[in-house]
């Protein structure tokens, strides 16, 4: 194969192994930054263009424009260009720049909705056709709702559910269009169809080769999409350029098709540095010209936008999509999969500016290159854009050719698939405990009706048992609640683009989650470390508790209350187990909350920790503001104590400092992050997001938001532009402890 | 041994080298009109071993020792308990943990000869060379104690003194001239000064205790009063830290 010439030959080349290829023709790098290059003046100029596009969209509201006449699918639409004549790598979602296309499969209200919220009207023939002929997973998922689902979903015990809009989650495995070409991948697909699933023609069966048939035409269409805009995308990539340009169709097709919550891209600096070597060793690329691909690569992907409701965006606030890309980490054989590439990956925040997405996520390990370490430290505290997880528990789980998808999740890279399922209301739950089975906020009747806890002051061990209780049945309902959705959406909005780049024959994971967890262990702890009084209304429901005393909170390195978030993460996934989950899928958990801390909190009455009805939750498993008065290692041991094998999708930590209390210089700063990641590390914790900076900078940048368009934040998992979030998002980040020195 | 202590800072990156763990000691009474910490001047309720701060510590030696840090205790003035902070510091040497002592100097010889044999680095907050300065700023009816303090202990350890800049108070040519002198005439073995702006984050502190301000409407000092003083003392021959 001529365009494989120069690759080091292996299995890769007999079957899809995208791993293998990556393992037998990476260089690892050691060295400094130094080599990196600035931005091409091509790259200025389309960067430039972008921004003023950004600028309008801001000014807009937050959409620029929406195509309300053409449902979006890979072959909707003819080809966009932002300043075609400098584009290095092309492709846009619609026929124009940040111009939204309407995806209605998840859900035809979610995109009527989105469409009038923004000035829009949804032409009607589209609704008419969604209405009348095709049905939605939106409308599917509710005809299949139990009353009691409804109730705990409209209550606030399950939240963000992908019961409206599109699951997301899935990564295809892009890589795999530059390295074989879509023709192989079809063939691949064509004889996978026969030999796997030819036989017994049993239900699984019949829906696989349903499956596959679909995953061949989605091929057949990205192929048509590529031509469009000239690229013959059937053989493999013979260069770098065709390696990005191949890949980023793959995403582009995704992303045209699905409006997931979380469309991530994977892993791809290491692979597209093998190719980058290759050109350069044949003097066919300068530095300039592989760093003016990466840039433009990642100009497209911070230029990806989905249709949505404001409804939505309280949510998961920002504008999200969660464009992941995984940089870093170590190989199985010891080696690092640092290359020059992870830098220049990261270099793009230098280079454009900080951004939110795509969401540059650094798999950690003590054994990465120094001076790697140093480079993505040094851009933390210089732009908090990056986040990091821990590479030395997640390796020994899911393999060293893994990539993070949304914010927190690992999935071995197109071998591996999951079902979303947002997250339970676990401090709302022990409420339930407390009040008989009634939601607190309007006294209705949620959970299975138990005695009320005898005695003036509530007891430990009483409501620990109906604590017990109330998790084990929502577990029941959870899971429940998870299949009917995702039997819904494997039917009405499958992602066959996505699982085309995934081997036919996958694991799947049902990635379940908890919001809360702080406020609900501190509670626990005041109830079994103080005195805690409930005040009842005349319906017996705790509308308010009174505290007596101190108890150890949450956050402080103490085994009373530490052991407590430990011991619930592992009640609750035990419990999740019991139930058997769609398409035999692998229970996991999460401990995560993306933005919904602040909804969720809304929904959450009065708290035994002396948390008032509605304040926000503290995000992920973060401490409540201001209750971790040891320093942020103490935090961190607490978090870190919480097991990663109860909660393999991922444990979130929002960790923000001011740079004084960093240390006194850069070099300082820089050295004491790195040291504190390696640490962190150390003691198996799972995720941290990293801010550096002043709280009077967010304060600056809500007076006068157009001033600081770039301002990149990181909250639970991900990373926004500070002044797209909504006030109280905004005053949630500021309320956070920040560790400062006085 | 039990030492009274305030809180603890399992994250410290601005009291000695390093990543460290900081305990602050209660307990002082130099009386510094800017202090910004006045709720640690009085003994306070809580207690903790010397073998407790070593357990808590090692908590966190994973962050410690990659960064070059260690533990700092500093206060309130750590030398009001000479022999606790002596225990602390001596259970760290055999554990090969790195050691910052943080005083104002404000205290009894004896103290020093306590605890100074188990100390790698003492970072000294000097309030003013100038003995009628010194007056107005803290409690103390004369520096004169705290200077054969800061002598003696310069000749015996690395010391990084530590220097407020008030504006209008300390950073007068007279007052930085005596402060030049007096470094200048020290015997040391390594001395750094840390040229610190004096701020107003902890005035709140003062009225949560009910007691009065008397550096009320003193401004902040800017960073260019700052540079100014560093670049008096750089031009005197002081060394100074974080260039």
């Amino acid at each position: 194969m001529k365009n494989w010439q120069g690759f080091n030959q292996g299995i890769w080349q007999d079957k899809i192994d995208v791993r293998d290829f990556i393992q037998k023709n990476y260089i690892p790098y050691e060295g400094d930054d130094s080599f990196l290059a600035g931005a091409t003046e091509k790259t200025n100029a389309v960067w430039q263009r972008c921004t003023e596009l950004l600028a309008e969209e801001n000014k807009k509201g937050g959409v620029l424009d929406v195509d309300t006449e053409i449902v979006s699918t890979t072959i909707s639409h003819k080809p966009g260009y932002i300043d075609q004549a400098n584009e290095v790598i092309v492709g846009l979602q619609t026929d124009a720049p940040l111009r939204r296309g309407v995806i209605v499969n998840g859900g035809l209200r979610m995109a009527e909705q989105a469409c009038e919220a923004y000035g829009y009207k949804l032409n009607p023939k589209i609704e008419k056709i969604y209405s009348k002929y095709v049905k939605t997973h939106n409308e599917v998922v509710f005809s299949l709702y139990t009353p009691e689902m409804r109730r705990a979903r409209s209550l606030g015990l399950l939240t963000g559910l992908p019961d409206a809009y599109g699951r997301g989650r899935i990564i295809g495995d892009y890589r795999r269009i530059a390295l074989y070409g879509v023709d192989y991948l079809i063939d691949v697909k064509k004889a996978d169809k026969e030999q796997i699933f030819g036989d017994p023609m049993i239900e699984e069966t019949i829906r696989s080769r349903d499956e596959l048939a679909q995953q061949i035409q989605a091929l057949q269409d990205l192929k048509t999409m590529a031509a469009s805009y000239g690229f013959d995308i059937s053989a493999p990539a013979k260069d770098t350029r065709e390696a990005v340009q191949w890949i980023y169709f793959g995403y582009l097709a995704s992303i045209k098709e699905q409006n997931g919550a979380a469309m991530s891209i994977g892993r791809g600096s290491t692979f597209l540095d093998i190719y980058i070597m290759r050109d350069t060793e044949a003097g066919l690329l300068t530095e300039e010209g592989a760093q003016e691909i990466i840039d433009q690569f990642v100009i497209k992907l911070r230029l990806a936008r989905m249709l949505r409701t404001p409804e939505y965006n309280e949510l998961f606030a920002g504008d999200p999509l969660w464009v992941t890309e995984s940089v870093g980490g170590m190989g199985d054989d010891g080696r690092s999969l640092v290359t020059k590439s992870s830098f220049r990956m990261l270099h793009t925040l230098y280079n454009l500016g900080p951004a939110p997405e795509p969401n540059l996520t650094v798999l950690w390990s003590e054994r990465l290159p120094e001076n790697f370490k140093k480079f993505a430290a040094r851009i933390s505290v210089k732009t908090s854009a990056i986040q990091y997880e821990n590479d030395e528990v997640m390796r020994p789980v899911y393999g060293d050719d893994y990539g993070i998808t949304c914010c927190v999740s690992a999935m071995k890279l197109g071998k591996m698939m999951q079902f979303f399922g947002a997250r339970a209301n676990l401090a709302k739950s022990l409420l339930l405990a407390i009040n008989g089975g009634k939601d607190e906020k309007t006294n209705k009747q949620l959970a299975p009706v138990m005695e009320l806890p005898q005695g003036e002051y509530l007891d430990y061990d009483d409501v620990r048992t109906k604590y017990s209780e109330v998790l084990a049945w929502l577990a029941g309902l959870y899971v429940n609640t998870m299949n009917a959705i995702h039997y819904s959406h494997d039917r009405h909005a499958y992602e066959a683009g996505q699982m085309a780049l995934h081997d036919s024959q996958i694991e799947r994971v049902m990635a379940f989650g908890v919001a809360g967890l702080s406020v609900a262990v501190d509670s626990l702890s005041a109830i079994k470390y103080a005195k805690v009084r409930a005040v009842r209304n005349e319906a017996g429901v705790a509308t308010d508790f009174v505290v007596e005393g101190d108890f150890p909170k949450f956050g402080n390195n103490d085994p009373r209350v530490d052991s407590l978030a430990k011991e619930i993460t592992h009640e609750f996934i035990t419990e999740l187990r019991k139930h058997p989950a769609y398409r035999g899928a692998k229970h996991t958990l999460s401990v995560l909350t993306i933005t919904s801390n602040v909804m969720y909190g809304q929904k959450t009455g009065a708290t035994p920790d002396g948390r008032p009805s509605g304040q926000p939750l503290a995000p992920g498993a973060n401490p409540m503001h201001g209750r971790d008065t040891n320093g942020a290692l103490a935090a961190m041991k607490s978090i870190a104590n919480i097991s990663y094998d109860d909660c393999r999708d991922g444990i979130s930590f929002t960790f923000s400092i001011v740079p004084g209390a960093l240390g006194k210089n850069e070099m300082v700063q820089v050295n004491n992050l790195t040291a504190m990641l390696d640490g962190y590390s150390n003691c198996k914790a799972h995720h941290i997001n990293v801010n550096v900076f002043d709280r009077e900078l967010l304060v600056a940048a809500m007076k006068e938001p157009e001033k600081y368009p770039q301002l990149t934040v990181r909250v639970s998992g991900y990373a926004v532009n500070f002044v797209k979030l909504s006030h109280d998002h905004q005053l949630e980040v500021l309320n956070r402890t920040f560790h400062e020195v006085v | 041994m039990k030492g009274w202590y305030h809180s603890k800072e399992t994250f410290g990156t601005v009291d000695g080298p390093g990543i460290r763990y900081v305990l602050f000691l209660s307990g002082c009474g130099l009386g510094c009109a800017f202090c910004h910490n006045p709720d640690t001047w009085g003994q306070g309720q809580k207690q903790i071993t010397a073998e407790d701060v070593l357990r808590d510590l090692k908590e966190y030696r994973s962050f410690y020792e990659p960064s070059g840090g260690g533990l700092t205790i500093s206060g309130g003035e750590p030398l009001l308990q000479p022999d606790f902070v002596a225990e602390v510091f001596r259970l760290c040497r055999a554990e090969g943990i790195h050691t910052v002592l943080d005083t104002a100097g404000y205290c009894k010889p004896e103290a020093l000869l306590k605890v100074l044999p188990y100390t790698d680095h003492v970072l000294f907050a000097l309030k003013a060379a100038g003995n009628q300065l010194h007056q107005r700023l803290t409690l103390a009816s004369t520096n004169e104690e705290i200077l054969r303090n800061l002598r003696y202990i310069a000749s015996r350890k690395p010391v990084t003194l530590r220097y407020v800049v008030i504006p209008g108070y300390t950073d007068d040519e007279a007052e930085i001239n005596s402060l030049i002198r007096l470094l200048s005439s020290l015997d040391c073995v390594d001395l750094q000064v840390d040229v610190l702006g004096y701020h107003v984050l902890g005035v709140y502190k003062w009225a949560e205790l009910g007691m009065p301000y008397t550096l009320e409407g003193v401004p902040a000092a800017s960073k260019a009063d700052v540079l100014r003083v560093k670049e008096m003392l750089k031009q005197a021959g002081i060394k100074l830290a974080y260039e």
